[in-house]
């Protein structure tokens, strides 16, 4: 087996001065080349965690409470501002949810792939803006050439994320971290963006962080899933693994909750009740008011144990076990 | 962009003809009656129908404005009654002095503004903000006079390094003439610096908390130039309106400073015609600020569509 490209170690985020953690004790590892979804609904943690690992945080008010995430040796929550600035945009690339919003409406978008280039490649202007109409092209945007002396709002949607994907891919990184990178986009354009970002990430051998709330990218995209819920990570396997045999009952819960079409769709199953705010989160697992299967032992904090051929946060997990003694 | 210009150009015309009429009109609002201040202590009749109607003061009003526009248009903009100097010749002596005083005050209050109040929204909620913030705050309070007088005790008088008063045109001798203006754009530049830079402060907090500075930042783009580059070009619209509206106001001339420092500017002539009932002056004064507020105005529609692309197609 060789190296890990990342791995996260215990990872917690909280707001300064308060107790307890928004993220806590999220561990998970990425290969090279490799895809890790992390899926949940929103507020569960997982664009912290994305926005932690790019050294990205609001901070103040929000700080690392603790953890490791190593990333080619190096101790990504260690950096000096300095040193996490050369990593960035280089060997470490970030997509966002808006296209509209995180490009400049005042750069040009030629402009806004090239200052990435020459700042870590010491290109010349002429060699970066060449490359960013080379990017340009790979993300097949139509008129490159135009469109690198473009401003964003003159790009429909689609375009917009396709030059956002140009932009974190300038510099070849090792691993792209992608926070819901098609959420804000409609539906067909969805599926063009994935089928493009798979692509190019099979061409480069890049890693990908995905973020993502919805499973049909998860069932896309993924090699190894890892499911948070409130701050957590419940459950983690490969992709096969978790939806082929969901260990945790909020997996099953999310993935019972999926719409279907056809003869056996019905009413969509939702699970009740909600995530409890930080200010009141129990002690022990932070499913337990909103799960079907609860048991007095739910009061302590379930580790991530073996469940199967997967990991599951849960006191009931492995689940054949469940049936047997039921 | 040169249509726009030419666009926005016609457009003036008739503001700059409603400007007219209200100034024409205020005139005749207004107290007190200039043929009897010409006449003198006598007030003879004769002497006063004369007056009249050599002015055109018996003609119905409408008839007047008239007349009074085609000549302006023409640039005779009247005779002063004090001085009997055409109105034009006056505003010529002392509009470029103004315009030096307004544009050394604004470099100033620039030069202090924009970095404090970039500086201060980076480090929000530190000393540096706290110290920017009480820099901005007494620069607002102190009256421009008592600074200007204390300058010139401390500069002028105890250490001998400016003078302490008068003008020289920078086309006789353009250092002294720097010299001469700086205490005053000092003290009325460190006045304005305050609205700059707590204007640019909140600009800049509101775009410092957007995505694309995030993005810049993940771009690995060193502080500076997220800053410069990214944050302050989009926070400059607000700041480019205030500049311009606070430039507008310096051509309407300085009053209290222009009387410490004894600069021959508008503000004095100003000042001099209200009191004098110099209707003639007031009017061309009134109507030349109008103009370089429109003027004003185009500048800062044409930063805008410099700074931001979105509205280049509008």
């Amino acid at each position: 087996m060789s190296q890990p490209l990342l791995e996260v170690q215990d990872l917690a985020i909280r707001i300064r001065g308060t107790g307890r953690n928004l993220v806590d004790g999220v561990s998970f590892g990425v290969m090279p080349g490799e895809t890790l979804c992390i899926v949940g609904e929103s507020g569960c943690g997982k664009s912290l965690t994305a926005l932690a690992l790019m050294g990205l945080l609001a901070s103040p008010p929000l700080e690392i409470a603790g953890g490791k995430a190593l990333f080619q040796g190096q101790d990504l929550l260690g950096l000096t501002r300095a040193q996490f600035s050369r990593l960035r945009g280089d060997r470490l690339a970030m997509i966002f949810q808006e296209p509209m919003s995180a490009l400049n409406p005042a750069l040009r978008i030629g402009e806004q792939i090239a200052e990435s280039v020459r700042r870590h490649r010491g290109a010349s202007h002429r060699a970066a803006r060449a490359r960013a109409l080379e990017m340009l092209e790979k993300v097949r945007i139509p008129a490159p050439e135009t469109r690198l002396d473009e401003f964003p709002h003159q790009l429909s949607g689609g375009m917009r994320q396709r030059a956002m994907i140009a932009m974190a891919l300038a510099n070849d990184p090792a691993l792209i971290v992608a926070d819901e990178p098609t959420t804000a986009l409609d539906v067909t354009i969805q599926a063009q963006i994935l089928d493009l970002m798979r692509r190019l990430r099979d061409e480069a051998g890049t890693a990908l962080i995905m973020i993502t709330h919805d499973l049909g990218v998860v069932a896309e995209m993924a090699d190894k899933v890892a499911v948070m819920y409130a701050g957590r990570v419940v459950e983690t396997g490969t992709m096969a693994q978790v939806f082929g045999d969901p260990q945790h009952p909020y997996t099953i819960g999310l993935m019972s909750s999926m719409p279907a079409f056809g003869a056996g769709a019905g009413r969509l199953v939702t699970i009740p009740g909600m995530v409890p705010p930080i200010s009141a989160m129990p002690p022990g697992c932070r499913f337990a008011s909103r799960c079907p299967f609860r048991l007095p032992r739910c009061e302590a904090p379930p580790p991530l144990v073996q469940a199967g051929d997967h990991q599951a946060a849960c006191w009931r997990a492995p689940l054949d076990a469940l049936e047997v003694t039921a | 962009m040169l249509g726009f210009i030419l666009r926005r150009l016609l457009i003036a015309i008739p503001t700059i003809l409603m400007i007219s009429v209200f100034v024409f009109s205020l005139q005749k609002l207004l107290p007190g009656d200039p043929v009897l201040a010409m006449a003198g202590e006598e007030r003879d009749p004769a002497t006063i129908a004369f007056l009249r109607q050599k002015y055109h003061l018996n003609d119905p009003v409408p008839v007047q404005y008239v007349h009074w526009v085609l000549n302006a248009a023409r640039g005779d903009l009247g005779i002063s009654l004090r001085t009997n100097q055409p109105v034009l010749q006056l505003i010529e002596e002392k509009l470029p002095v103004t315009i030096q005083l307004a544009i050394m005050a604004m470099i100033v209050a620039l030069v202090i503004g924009l970095p404090a109040g970039v500086l201060s929204a980076y480090r929000r909620n530190t000393w540096v903000d706290w110290l920017s913030n009480a820099v901005a705050l007494s620069g607002l309070s102190i009256p421009n006079f008592w600074l200007g007088i204390m300058l010139i005790l401390l500069v002028s008088v105890r250490l001998g390094w400016l003078p302490a008063s008068g003008y020289v045109s920078p086309w006789v001798d353009p250092w002294r003439s720097i010299e001469t203006m700086l205490m005053p754009a000092f003290v009325l530049g460190t006045g304005l610096a305050a609205s700059l830079m707590r204007h640019t402060r909140s600009a800049m907090l509101g775009v410092l908390k957007s995505d694309y500075v995030r993005t810049a930042r993940a771009k690995g783009l060193s502080e500076r130039t997220v800053l410069i580059k990214h944050a302050l070009r989009n926070a400059l619209v607000p700041v480019v309106t205030v500049t311009t509206l606070l430039f507008g106001e310096l051509l309407g001339g300085a009053v209290l400073t222009e009387q410490i420092f004894t600069i021959p500017g508008f503000g004095k002539l100003v000042v001099d015609a209200v009191f004098t009932r110099d209707y003639a002056v007031v009017q061309g004064i009134v109507l030349c600020t109008g103009v370089a507020f429109i003027a004003m105005n185009l500048l800062a529609d044409i930063a805008y569509r410099l700074l931001n692309p979105r509205m280049r197609d509008q």
